[in-house]
Parts: structure tokens; C-alpha cells; sequence
């Protein structure tokens, strides 16, 4: 069977960056009702700088940043996943301090809830985060293998699955997703697989083998499913994005397409010196040591991609966090006839 | 046998390359404005000097220093071939060698020049973990204080007693009745000195008194233990602190302001405590950073550069200009950045010899043409 | 009083490992101590925690843009590992082919070098230093990408034969300008820009680049050389091939060995005109070098087998490097079970005691021995070690006070009290004086079995991880 599918690299957004007009490590991004994205940096634990949260949009103008580092309202320690409410709030959630902070658009701190446990609206490294469309919170409680479901406020509504690697168990999952025929996908990421569930918790099904093929998945970070319901992964083990048809059939596969965004070009055009050099380098090689380790091929080639951590579709743009290589790659899904 | 010269230097290292160019601002240079259209600083903004050049807003403390003539700016410092990664250029720095990997640093050497017996373990005091390679030099010993409060061996022995008592079996085990080897003695001789300076500095710390009140940030809590050392009288000639991150790469104006509010302020409390107890005459202050930034902004920030600032400040200081203001045309440029005047061992030469009374040709190699910015008698 | 195998393994497993608590060394010494040696050095280690884990947390441990990083994730590994010698052994070449991140500014590329030292470091010496001479980091720090036919940069060719093989000595300076020579075009793909970015510690636009070597054969001085008394046209491997086969270098690296094994000799500019403390392992170990063609585990085989590293008189005579220190006191008290956020500052540690891993002070790397000891770095490590054994709610420091509780409750006494706990940490020998200190202070809080508590027992760690035995391996 031929697949009349594939993707096609758009362009790159972003610039490593301690503080101010970048992103370190960035892990998850949301955008806003007025297509504004904001960038959840998870920084490294070093220098903490990069724990913050950068606003841009589209074509790539930077508004500002807000949140830091810490353990106070408003400040994250692990910050993993960020969503923003119909209302126009941003919810984030920290792993480290097992909690979800609320703020406004501007970063100003509304309210959190969560602690460490494994009772109803306690957590143990919550990650993944996402809205249904009747405003019910989804939350990726990974390390207690559950869902929980809160309302806006951070009410405890129910919770569904658990610690394990049976259908419908989850093992350490990360990043989750809600479509628009009202199901929730979720990235399970120590079982090497996409779990489809019903709002209500209800198993519909799973796929994804693990292994290093094509066709295979190794750690899935996040997912994304279009309205022909062909699922788009974030290949998080083997640094790829992969697509599979609602089937779960493989349907192409992309290693990253890295180009200078906006940011970058500004960088290269104060630094004469550097971008001299760089255009006299050559950033595409092969060596002995890329084979069966993608680790190390991404380490070396910049374009690829390098533990992408999140992908979201936004109109018609497919957004994936490169998070090891501190920039938003870019995509178009393309059906050719 | 404590050295009756009560001078003192205090060496604040701002890690990270602080911007020269918005701490020292050309406010009437066409050039800076164009350069700089993200983060330049404007003539109101700035707090003028002398009609061409400002401080920067956050400075207001160092300019009262300014005003009674105790604060020697010294434009355009820094060293042949200049290398702009943060590690490298601030071994630079701290070896006072340029072109050579130098296993020791300046201050190091300087205190084996003051003393060379190792009589006083606290003759340098190091305000951070981790030592400055700056300060070290094989045997010399130098104590690294994170808090001066609670300095000492074994600090997570809470409450006098038990730690009197904890101490005391400690002293036992690296006493001087053991069997000998070595490395028994080294960490014998090592284990006590260092007991000896926790001491010494605990008393420091308790006998302080003052009125002033110093803000609650990390250099500002650096500055206040250094006062009280030095008002403890216990023969200590070197500090230091660091201050950062002045990396300021994007979100300069923000960050930098922050930084130099905090600094000022600190030197500025410093200054005050040091009039209380009269002792403004017998501390100097060097500000440093390894590099400076480039006359270019990148949108949100500087990056790396050379030709930085430096600044010399205190009661014994004769205030100025020293060095030359880099100029900012195209043709004096180095690759973008500005070209330094003035190499940083001559205000290292100045404060070793006219200052701690120290030859500083064996310390840095060679004669360093010396500034006059250490007021005579 | 423990028996003298198991203390023999303890001493084994100090010096080929991190250290082993008793828990351990009881399983181990299931083993006879050839067995245990053989399979140190033949199996391939297994980690607790996979790497994947580890990147999940904490992103910048794999793919380290600072310095941090790069020790932080390393300790991860020490403590991780069910037989870390493959760790030692990296931190061996570490000392020796010392490489610096203040002029690399550039964490994978250290990162990539320590990798190599571990893949090839227990393998045959001339691939080793072959990879060496390639390896991206070394080429830049020692400037060999500055080194050309008609501009030949000495760095490399001297550092070769002075640090790396063959010491002090033994070779000419024209030797070393003919060795420079044949490394010439020994360099780094797309170097100007590599280099561009190490000078400008640049993480733009979008972090740090891996390197990776190139020959480039219009920079290469193809003419004759003569080299320690032999002619030829020589390249970079043929300089190596005549490097191994001189004694000289079989005793240096034998030197090396015996240091950083067996017992601190001194620092290396003195070897000239100091004789090795054991003149008869290093020719024995030479020997080795030769016999099974420049194999350096079968060198160490010999060694970790020898009367000279078993006899008591080497035990304990070392002073923990600081990352030893760190690493087996991590092993100790299991706190790291999984991937934890504070794993940076116990790193930071390692280097506020004078030891900041992949940042030597220069190319000499750290001097060891006494000179680890200052007044400010007693001070860390005293407080680190009195700190992490004092902290009893720490998994493996709360497996010791249980099995110690276990054993008194037939007969206690201060005494055995403290005899139990050294014991339990990994059969700590202690000296006179040490233990009558440990015992008075044991006899004041803890007389009698009910005393056993929590807290009494926390206070008697702390100053049992203060003495001065517990700098020492």
C-alpha cells in the first residue's frame, strides 16, 4: 500500500537562551485565544535560569517572560506540561512539586492544588495536562500510572487507569491529548505505546511496539491526532516524529528538518565572526557512530530532532518542542493526490 | 604574628562579563545609541559623570563614592589576544597569565609573599564554596566560607554544647598523637588549621555591632561578613565574593539593572559600615569581570566581548578616570567588540605594590607600568 | 574481628570500585578473590537506572551543554553501576589524559571523551592512545587543529610523550618537533567553526555541536622523520606503534597504575628523580605490558592478583580523590535511586573539594595525594562525610543501623558497637587512636543497648564519617 501522506518542514522557531528572548530545554508550549504561544522552559538544574515561560507567536515576535525558579507561587521546580483553559488561564504542571499552578496570561499566579501522595488530587509527578471540551482538566499523574480529572478550579472530579502494562495500564506516561470525537490519547511512555481512552476512562485501544524500526516506537513523549484521525508521535526514544493512520498502521516517519529561525538569524547577523565560520561548515556528515544510536547522530547534525517532548496541532501547523536542541520545529501535514 | 598594616583588599569577581558599555555609558555617542537600539540607556536614565559619560541608573550608591573622590574607574581594561569564553578568560584573570595554562592564581602567590610560614590560617578568607583559583597556590591556606554564621566543621551539630563536645572528639582524632605517615599528617595538620580558622572567624562573627542594615541578597550578605572580619582585627588581608550572573545575553536590561542595584547597594552599605567603625581608609575594593560585552546588541542582549571596566574604590583611593574610554568607530573596533587600552596586571601591579605593600613583579612575571590611583602617604 | 578475605575484598572492592558496604561484601565473598577479580574486570556492568530515565528528568545530563552535566550524570553512573570498575577506569585516563571544559567550553565533547575512555580503556594501550590523538576534545585543547606541514604547533607531540607515554627523559626535544610533525592534519571536521564557538562559548543558535575527527591530508608533513632513533616517512599511528614499544612507557603507564591502585606515588614532574615506592611491581607490571602485547586489563589483572596490592600494607594508604569520596559515599547511603534533582549540587561538591570533573587545571590534571588536603577542602569533605552517614534516612545508612541493631541484641557493649559499625560500612580499619575516640564517645551517649536510638545513632555517624580513616581508601 502506498501512502499518499507526508509531512513537509515549515520552518523553525526559537534560540537557546538562558533568560529573555529564548527558550533552555523547552518541554511543552500552549497557545492562547489570541494565538499567542507560550514556551515552558524546564531549564537545567545547574543554573536555573531557564525554568520560565517565553511568549511569542507565529511569526516568531517575542513578548516577554514571566514565571522563575522555585518552590513559591508562581514558580516552578520541574515544570513538565502547560495548557491553557478556554479561559484564557495557563495551567502548569510541576513534577518535582507535585502540583498545578494557575495563572493568568500575564503570570500573574491565580491559585495551584496538589501535593505529593497517591490519594484522589494528590500526585506523584504530574506531567501531562489537557482540556476536554467540557472544561474537565486531564492530568497525567505518571509516577502513581494514573489520569486524574479536575474541574477549572482544581476539584477532584474521578480518575481511571492504573500502574502496570496491561491494556489500559499505564507505566510512567507523560503527554496526553484530547480529540474532537472526544477521546483522550496518552503517551505511555515506559510501555512503548499510545493508549486511546474514553473521556470516562474506558480502554478503546492501544498500538505502538517498542523497538527502533520504522514502524516501531521507543519512549513516546506526546501525540497529536488529526480529524482523519491519523496520529502524529512524538518519537521521543528515537528522536523522530512519526505518523500512523487511525488504523495504527506506520505511515512516514521525519528525523527533523532543524532550519535558522528568526531568532537565530539575528544571532549569526551580530556575530559576524561565527556565522562567517558556520557558513563555511559543513552540518551534515555521516559517522560510523550514528548507526543504531540516534542519541548520538542528533548530537552531532543539529537539524534533527533531538528528544522532541511535545507536538500539538495549531490551524494547520504541526508544532513539535525540540527540547535538546531548544527550538519549535515546524510542520505541514501534505496529502499528495 | 599578625601584620600590624591593617590595609586590607576586597576583590569582588562579577562572574559572567559584565556590560562596560551600560555601566560606564557614552550617553552622548551616536554610535552607542544605534548599536544598541534594544537595550541602550538614555541621557535621563543615566546618572551623569561628566557630561559624556554616566553610570548606570542602579548606581547611585557608587556615585556619592564617586562624589568624594574615592572611586577609580578604569576603563578599557584587559589583555592582548582576548579570549571570550567564560572559563578561559577568567583563568586569565585569576593566573594573571595570558598566554599559558598557570596552575596557581595571583592572590595565591600574594599571600605566600605575606605569609610565608602559614602563621595566620585566615590571612585570605573567601566568601563562597569552591575556591577561586585566584586564591590558590600550593599550601597556602584559605578559608572558604559560605556563611559566616554557620561556618565551621561539622555544621549540621546543632546547638552549643553538642557541638563543643562533637569538636572536641574531632580534635582527638586529628590530634597529634598519631602514628605517622603522610597523609595522617596532612590531614592532621589540615583537619586542625582548619578548626583554628573556624574558630577564629566564629568569634568574628559574634563580637560584630553595627547600625547599618544591609539588604538580604547574597553579595550584599557577602559584603556584611566581610565588615565583620575586618572589624575582628584578625590579621585577614585578602577577601573575596563574587556577584552574578552579569552573562547577560538576552534580558539585559532587566537582569543588569538588577545586578547593579544589588551591588551598589551593598558597597554603598559596606562604606557606611566601615565609617562607622573607621575603617574606610584601610579597605580598597577592586569590582572585575573577565570580559566585557560587544558595542552591538543581539535584540534582547549583549554577548561576549573584550575591553571591559573595572572599578578601584575606597577611602585610600584617589578617584578618577584611568584607562581610556574605548572608542566605538568601526576602525577601532576588534572584531565588533572594543579594543582594550590597558592591561589588567597594571591595576594588579598598582594595588600589590602601592596598596598592600607588596612586590608584584615576582607575583606577575613582570614590571606592569602602575596607575596612580592609591593615594600617596 | 572480621576475617582477612573478607577484609582483602573490602580493599579490593575500595580500589577497584567505590567502596562496598558489608551487605556486599558477604555476597562477594561468596567468590574466591581471583574469581572476584576476574569477573570485575571481564563483565560488562549493569545500570539500575536506564539512561532514558535519566533524560526524562533531567534533560541536560545527556545532552550536557555546561560543565554540570557532565559530573553530575558520571556520579549517576559510579553509583548506578553493580560493578563500577569500568567507571574507575575512565577516571583513570581522566587524570592522565586530562582535558579541560575552560577552553573546550563544550560538554559533549568531554562527555564523548570520557565515553571513549570507558569503551577502550581496558583494552590494548596503542588503540587507546590512537583514539586519543583523534579524539576531538584532545585536539583542541592540546591545539593540534592548529597544526600544520610549514606551522606545526608542538602541543600534542610534546604532552604525548611527557604526560601521556612515555615521561620525562626519555626522548629529545627534536624527537618531540618529529613527532608534532606526524600529527600534523590530525584535526576536527568544520574546525573553524568548532573552534569559533569554543572561544565564544557559544550555545547558539541551538545548543553545542558533538565534533568528530578529520585527516586532512594537504595539512599533513609527508616527509621523512626520525623518531626515537628510527627513520621514516611516519604518520600519527607509526609515532604511537614506536612510542609502545619502548620500556619507558611500559613504566610509566605501570607507575600510573600502581599510584592510582595501589598506593600514591609522587607527583608526576618528580618521577624523574624519584624511584617508584615499589621498584619490582613496576617492572613486574612492565613485564605484563610487553607479554600480552600492551593489554591493559591483563596488566591489571596482574596487579588486583599481586602480593604487592593484596600485602595489608597498602590498605587504606590512599587518599580518596574527591569524586571517590562522593561516589562511595552516594554508594553508601543508596539516595539515589532514581534520577533526583539535587544530584547538581552533590556534583558541585566534588568540585568545592578541589576536583571539578573534565576541568583539570591544566593538562597535568590534579595532583593527588597530600595535595588534595588543604584547610579549605578538609573542611568539605569532613562536612560532606559527617553530613550524608550522619543522615540516617537515607535507605543505605538505615539497612546499617538495622543490621547493627540485629547484632547486639544477644551481646552490646560501646565497643562492639563500634567495631559493628565499621564493619558494616565496609570494614573500615581504623587506628588506635581513632577507635578510642569512637568508643568514648560511644560509652557518653550510647552505653547501654536502649540508647540504640535513631538519634544517638545519627550523632555517632556523623563523627564516624568525620575521622580522618574515612578520607582514605
Amino acid at each position: 500500500m502506498t501512502t499518499n501522506f507526508d509531512l513537509k518542514s515549515v520552518k523553525t522557531m526559537g534560540l537557546a537562551a538562558m533568560q529573555g528572548r529564548g527558550f533552555y530545554y523547552p518541554f511543552d508550549l500552549a497557545l492562547d485565544s489570541k494565538e499567542r504561544i507560550y514556551v515552558l522552559g524546564r531549564g537545567h538544574d545547574y543554573d536555573t535560569r531557564g525554568v520560565r515561560i517565553t511568549v511569542m507567536d507565529m511569526n516568531e515576535e517575542y513578548y516577554g517572560t514571566f514565571a522563575s525558579y522555585g518552590q513559591d507561587d508562581g514558580q516552578f521546580m520541574w515544570p513538565s506540561s502547560i495548557v491553557i483553559s478556554d479561559s484564557d488561564k495557563i495551567y502548569v504542571s510541576d513534577e518535582y512539586s507535585h502540583k498545578i499552578s494557575i495563572m493568568t496570561l500575564e503570570g500573574e499566579f491565580i491559585s495551584s492544588f496538589g501535593q505529593l501522595g497517591n490519594k484522589d488530587g494528590e500526585f506523584d509527578g504530574p506531567n501531562g495536562l489537557i482540556f476536554d471540551n467540557k472544561n474537565q482538566l486531564y492530568v497525567v499523574d505518571h509516577r502513581n500510572g494514573r489520569i486524574q480529572v479536575f474541574d477549572e478550579s482544581g476539584n477532584f472530579i474521578r480518575k481511571f487507569s492504573s500502574q502496570g502494562n496491561n491494556e489500559g495500564q499505564l507505566n510512567l506516561p507523560w503527554g496526553i491529548t484530547y480529540t474532537s470525537d472526544d477521546r483522550l490519547y496518552v503517551s505511555d511512555w515506559g510501555n512503548h505505546r499510545i493508549q486511546e481512552f474514553s473521556t470516562d476512562g474506558e480502554f478503546i485501544r492501544s498500538f505502538g511496539s517498542k523497538g527502533e524500526e520504522e514502524r516501531n516506537i521507543l519512549h513516546p513523549s506526546s501525540c497529536a491526532v488529526d480529524d482523519l484521525g491519523n496520529i502524529y508521535v512524538c518519537d521521543w526514544g528515537n528522536h523522530k516524529l512519526k505518523v500512523f493512520d487511525k488504523e495504527g498502521n506506520f505511515l512516514c516517519s521525519n528525523r527533523g528538518e532543524g532550519s535558522l529561525s528568526k531568532w537565530a538569524q539575528d544571532f549569526l547577523d551580530t556575530n559576524v565572526q561565527e556565522k562567517e565560520a558556520r557558513l563555511k561548515a559543513d552540518l551534515v556528515f555521516e559517522l560510523e557512530s550514528f548507526k543504531d544510536d540516534p542519541f548520538t547522530e542528533s548530537s552531532h547534525i543539529e537539524k534533527l530532532f533531538w528528544c522532541p517532548t511535545s507536538i500539538s496541532f495549531h490551524n494547520d501547523n504541526l508544532l513539535i518542542v525540540d527540547s535538546s536542541r531548544h527550538r519549535i520545529q515546524v510542520f505541514n501535514t501534505v496529502q499528495k493526490l | 604574628m599578625l601584620d600590624t598594616n591593617q590595609k586590607s583588599l576586597v576583590v569582588i569577581q562579577l562572574s559572567g562579563g559584565n556590560d562596560a558599555m551600560n555601566t560606564i555609558v557614552p550617553y552622548t555617542n551616536g554610535i552607542y545609541h544605534d548599536s544598541r537600539s534594544a537595550i541602550h540607556l538614555t541621557e535621563s536614565e543615566v546618572i551623569d559623570i561628566n557630561g559624556s559619560l554616566g553610570f548606570h541608573p542602579e548606581m547611585g550608591e557608587i556615585k556619592k563614592l564617586w562624589d568624594s573622590n574615592n572611586v577609580a574607574v578604569i576603563n578599557g581594561i584587559g589583555y592582548p589576544v582576548p579570549n571570550r569564553s567564560h572559563f578561559r578568560s577568567m583563568d586569565i584573570w585569576h593566573t594573571a597569565e595570558s598566554e599559558s595554562i598557570a596552575p596557581d592564581g595571583w592572590l595565591g602567590r600574594t599571600i605566600r609573599e605575606i605569609d610565608p610560614s602559614h602563621n595566620n590560617v585566615v590571612t585570605a578568607v573567601n566568601f563562597g564554596r569552591g575556591l577561586p583559583r585566584a586564591l590558590v597556590c600550593k599550601d597556602v591556606p584559605v578559608a572558604s566560607v559560605g556563611d559566616l554564621e554557620t561556618y565551621g566543621l561539622m555544621p549540621d551539630i546543632k546547638g552549643k554544647d553538642q557541638r563543643e563536645n562533637a569538636l572536641n572528639y574531632f580534635s582527638r582524632m586529628y590530634g597529634p598523637n598519631q602514628g605517622r605517615d603522610a597523609i595522617l599528617d596532612a590531614l592532621s595538620e589540615n583537619g586542625v588549621s582548619a578548626m583554628i580558622g573556624a574558630d577564629i572567624l566564629s568569634g568574628a562573627n559574634s563580637k560584630y555591632s553595627s547600625s547599618v542594615e544591609y539588604a538580604d541578597n547574597p553579595i550584599s550578605n557577602n559584603l556584611k561578613d566581610i565588615a565583620k572580619v575586618i572589624f575582628a582585627d584578625i590579621g585577614t588581608k585578602i577577601y573575596y565574593a563574587q556577584h552574578g550572573s552579569f552573562d547577560t545575553h538576552a534580558g539585559e536590561l532587566f537582569n543588569h539593572a538588577k545586578l547593579w542595584k544589588e551591588l551598589s547597594d551593598a558597597v554603598g552599605d559596606f562604606y557606611r559600615d566601615l565609617k562607622e567603625h573607621g575603617r574606610e581608609n584601610d579597605v580598597t575594593v577592586l569590582l572585575f569581570s573577565e570580559f566585557g560585552r560587544r558595542i552591538e546588541d543581539n535584540g534582547s542582549g549583549t554577548d561576549h566581548g573584550s575591553g571591559g571596566v573595572a572599578f578601584v574604590l575606597g577611602g585610600s583611593v584617589e578617584g578618577g578616570f584611568y584607562g581610556e574610554q574605548p572608542s566605538l568607530e568601526i576602525s577601532e573596533q576588534v572584531e565588533g567588540d572594543m579594543k582594550y587600552n590597558n592591561d589588567f596586571r597594571s591595576t594588579y601591579a598598582t594595588l600589590l605594590d602601592q596598596w598592600l605593600g607588596i612586590d608584584s613583579v615576582p607575583i606577575l612575571g613582570k614590571n606592569f607600568e602602575q596607575f596612580s590611583f592609591i593615594k600617596k602617604g | 574481628m572480621s576475617d582477612k578475605n573478607i577484609l582483602l575484598m573490602a580493599h579490593l572492592m575500595r580500589r577497584a570500585g567505590f567502596g562496598a558496604s558489608k551487605d556486599d561484601l558477604i555476597e562477594i565473598s561468596k567468590r574466591s578473590y581471583e574469581a572476584q577479580v576476574d569477573l570485575i574486570l571481564d563483565s560488562e556492568p549493569k545500570y539500575e537506572v536506564s539512561k532514558h530515565l535519566m533524560h526524562r528528568y533531567q534533560p541536560d545530563y545527556g545532552s550536557p551543554m555546561g560543565n554540570s552535566s557532565n559530573g553530575a550524570s558520571w556520579l549517576y553512573k559510579m553509583i548506578w553501576s553493580d560493578s563500577p570498575f569500568k567507571e574507575k577506569i575512565s577516571l583513570f585516563w581522566h587524570g592522565i589524559f586530562a582535558t579541560g571544559y575552560a577552553k573546550l567550553a563544550n560538554g559533549i565533547v568531554l562527555h564523548d571523551q570520557i565515553k571513549m575512555f570507558s569503551k577502550l580503556g581496558l583494552g590494548n594501550y596503542r588503540n587507546l592512545l590512537i583514539e586519543l590523538s583523534k579524539d576531538p576534545a584532545m585536539i583542541i585543547w592540546l591545539d593540534n587543529c592548529e597544526s600544520r606541514k610549514g606551522a606545526i604547533n608542538e602541543n600534542y607531540g610534546r604532552e604525548l610523550l611527557e604526560l601521556f607515554s612515555m615521561g620525562t627523559g626519555n626522548y629529545t626535544e627534536k624527537d618531540i618537533k618529529e613527532a608534532a610533525r606526524a600529527f600534523t592534519g590530525w584535526t576536527i571536521a568544520n574546525k573553524e567553526y568548532m573552534t569559533e564557538k569554543s572561544q565564544r562559548d557559544s550555545v547558539w543558535p541551538y545548543g553545542r555541536l558533538a565534533m568528530h575527527f578529520e585527516y586532512k591530508e594537504e595539512d599533513h608533513d609527508n616527509d621523512e622523520k626520525i623518531f626515537l632513533g628510527e627513520k621514516g616517512n611516519f604518520n600519527g599511528e607509526d609515532i604511537i606503534d614506536i612510542i609502545c614499544k619502548q620500556k619507558a612507557t611500559s613504566r610509566f603507564i605501570a607507575r600510573h597504575m600502581y599510584s592510582f591502585f595501589v598506593e600514591d606515588e609522587p607527583p608526576v614532574p618528580e618521577w624523574p628523580y624519584k624511584e617508584p615506592n615499589n621498584p619490582e611491581a613496576i617492572d613486574a607490571l612492565s613485564e605484563v605490558y610487553f607479554n600480552s602485547g600492551y593489554n591493559i586489563k591483563e596488566m591489571l589483572r596482574f596487579l588486583f592478583k599481586s602480593d604487592f596490592f593484596k600485602t595489608e600494607k597498602v590498605w587504606n594508604k590512599r587518599v580518596k580523590s574527591p569524586i571517590e569520596l562522593v561516589a562511595g559515599t552516594l554508594r553508601l547511603t543508596k539516595e539515589f535511586y532514581r534520577p533526583e534533582k539535587f544530584q547538581s549540587a552533590t556534583n558541585s561538591q566534588t568540585s568545592f573539594m578541589g576536583q571539578h570533573a573534565m576541568n583539570p587545571p591544566s593538562v597535568e590534571g590534579w595532583h593527588w595525594g597530600t595535595e588534595w588536603l588543604d584547610s579549605g577542602t578538609v573542611v568539605e569533605r569532613v562536612n560532606f562525610s559527617s553530613s550524608k552517614l550522619g543522615n540516617i534516612n537515607n535507605s543505605g545508612i538505615r539497612k546499617i543501623i538495622d543490621n547493627v541493631r540485629a547484632k547486639t541484641n544477644e551481646i552490646y557493649s560501646p565497643e562492639i558497637l563500634i567495631d559493628l559499625l565499621l564493619e558494616e560500612l565496609g570494614e573500615i580499619i581504623v587506628s588506635q587512636n581513632t577507635k578510642e575516640t569512637l568508643i568514648d564517645f560511644a560509652e557518653s551517649r550510647l552505653k547501654d543497648k536502649e540508647l540504640l536510638t535513631d538519634e544517638n545513632l545519627s550523632e555517632l555517624l556523623k563523627l564516624v564519617g568525620a575521622m580522618p580513616e574515612y578520607q582514605r581508601a
